[in-house]
């Protein structure tokens, strides 16, 4: 192993270690949150919903929380993280390391996506024993949640790096990304919303996602599916671009 | 040969607008003690973050044993250790796992990393305390995880920021011991310090910076000569002009 290799391999270390040793809150949590929505919104409004567009209610509710899962807990494990190793300055190990910016940006965007791949797969995994879940199209669906996973570990690193405290974190959570997810039709089905909240709808970068991987479980969508995933990957890399400027930069990181 | 430190020109003005430095040279020999002396906002941890990549110079440049530290920094990065002012530890790790990740950031194999953190446990008196996790040292011993953390990929200049500050007179002088050794064994040293007697007893030279620039640098009887005084505290007072608290006549006036 080259010398890189082991600076590399230790980064992604320190992450995946930060979140595994408080795993009743990152990842056992995350489950249990995925599942009382399962049970609520399939269970119980199921019974009186039955069939979306020919599928039962839960099933179709449930690649919604699968992608909801990993971008949530990659965003929110990727912010805590950095914000965290600011307050105790214990990130200038990393920075005063050979680490290049890209290796610090990799590694640091790396804990969340992992995390987050984690929760989805057991999410997953679980849901197959309770109802019957299609995977129609796995080459749409493996890279779609991919770059779903890799985008929102990359606004996670943003947000850590930016913020001052920990309100700055829970107010992007809170106030940016749960209502975009939540209003990106996780639970619904855009085209059974009224005018002018259907169009508004579209507008949402996270209706695109969410059909992205609808479409690849399912085989279901509201949106074209070629053109979801490449403005998906144009935004992911565009994101990245920004982040590894600011990172060469040592913006909010080194004085 | 090429020096373990030289700093050409260095500047350093903060988004603020404070220049912390202004254009500060200084060479630093392979295997000198040298320590940095200053009152507080004097630019001395500037220095140190410039050196390590904590901080962005704005201008000047900086070579670690011939390397460039600023641009193409890998190699200068592997040859620093920095202890720096505040403890910086990861509570979410051990001692041990202090140690490993530092070595591994620095590209130590797995086994040299073992091997190393054994070795510095023992010689630190953490090894009761290589499991637990850092937020649970007392005051003393963090200061000993991070000496140890700084020596951790055997650096070939070691820079002490402020080192003893706040520690009990065993743990000082112990500290005080142990670089010494490790200077005898070839390794550099900077050192910043607010303890003049510190200075004295452990440095071959000293440079006094004030308001962001070298003010005279040599062995202690060379500054007082300089300043046209018998002691190295009085030589400081000088240069931050409070003459009227030397204790210089304090001595005279004894029987």
């Amino acid at each position: 192993m080259t010398t890189a290799q082991i600076r590399f391999l230790s980064l992604v270390r320190r992450e995946v270690n930060r979140f595994m040793k408080i795993k009743r809150q990152t990842v056992g949590a995350p489950l249990l949150e995925t599942f009382l929505y399962i049970s609520v919104f399939g269970a119980a409004l199921g019974s009186r919903i039955k069939t979306l567009h020919g599928f039962d209610y839960v099933v179709f509710v449930i690649p919604g929380l699968i992608m909801m899962a990993w971008a949530i807990n990659a965003f929110s494990n990727n912010a805590s993280s950095i914000l965290q190793q600011k307050f105790q300055r214990a990130i200038d190990d990393q920075l005063s390391s050979p680490a290049s910016p890209r290796e610090l940006l990799l590694a640091f965007s790396s804990g969340g996506f992992i995390r987050g791949m984690l929760v989805a797969v057991l999410t997953f995994t679980a849901s197959s024993f309770l109802v019957d879940l299609p995977v129609e199209h796995p080459l749409v669906l493996i890279p779609a949640l991919f770059l779903v996973g890799f985008f929102f570990a990359q606004a996670g690193v943003l947000i850590g790096v930016r913020a001052e405290q920990f309100d700055d974190v829970s107010f992007a959570q809170t106030f940016v990304l749960q209502p975009l997810i939540f209003l990106g039709g996780v639970f619904y089905s855009a085209s059974l919303l009224p005018e002018p909240f259907q169009t508004l709808t579209h507008f949402n970068p996270i209706y695109y996602m969410i059909n992205l991987v609808r479409y690849g479980f399912l085989g279901y969508t509201e949106a074209n599916i070629a053109l979801s995933l490449g403005l998906l990957t144009l935004v992911t890399g565009a994101l990245f671009t920004l982040n590894y400027r600011l990172f060469a930069r040592g913006w909010k990181l080194r004085a | 040969m090429a020096h373990a430190l030289e700093i050409t020109d260095l500047t350093k003005r903060y988004p603020t607008g404070t220049e912390a430095l202004r254009g500060v040279s200084l060479d630093i020999e392979s295997g000198e003690f040298f320590g940095l002396l200053g009152p507080n906002g004097a630019g001395k941890s500037t220095l140190i973050h410039c050196t390590t990549g904590l901080a962005q110079p704005t201008g000047g440049s900086i070579r670690v044993f011939g390397h460039d530290a600023i641009d193409h920094y890998e190699e200068a990065r592997l040859a620093v250790g920095l202890a720096p002012q505040e403890p910086n530890l990861d509570f979410f790790l051990t001692c041990e796992e202090t140690l490993d990740y530092h070595g591994g950031y620095f590209g130590m194999p797995r086994k040299e990393r073992r091997e190393r953190s054994k070795e510095l446990l023992d010689a630190f008196s953490l090894t009761s305390k290589k499991d637990e996790r850092t937020r649970t040292l007392s005051g003393g011993m963090k200061r000993r995880l991070i000496l140890a953390r700084a020596l951790m990929h055997r650096p070939r200049l070691l820079i002490l920021d402020e080192p003893t500050a706040g520690v009990d007179v065993e743990l000082r002088l112990e500290l005080w011991q142990y670089v010494q050794k490790i200077n005898s064994e070839g390794t550099t040293i900077l050192l910043t310090t607010h303890y003049l007697e510190e200075a004295d007893e452990l440095c071959d030279r000293i440079a006094f910076i004030g308001a962001g620039q070298i003010a005279a640098t040599g062995s202690a009887e060379e500054l007082a000569t300089e300043y046209g005084v018998t002691s190295l505290e009085d030589a400081y007072l000088a240069l931050v002009g409070r003459k009227e608290l030397s204790r210089a006549h304090i001595v005279d006036e004894v029987p």
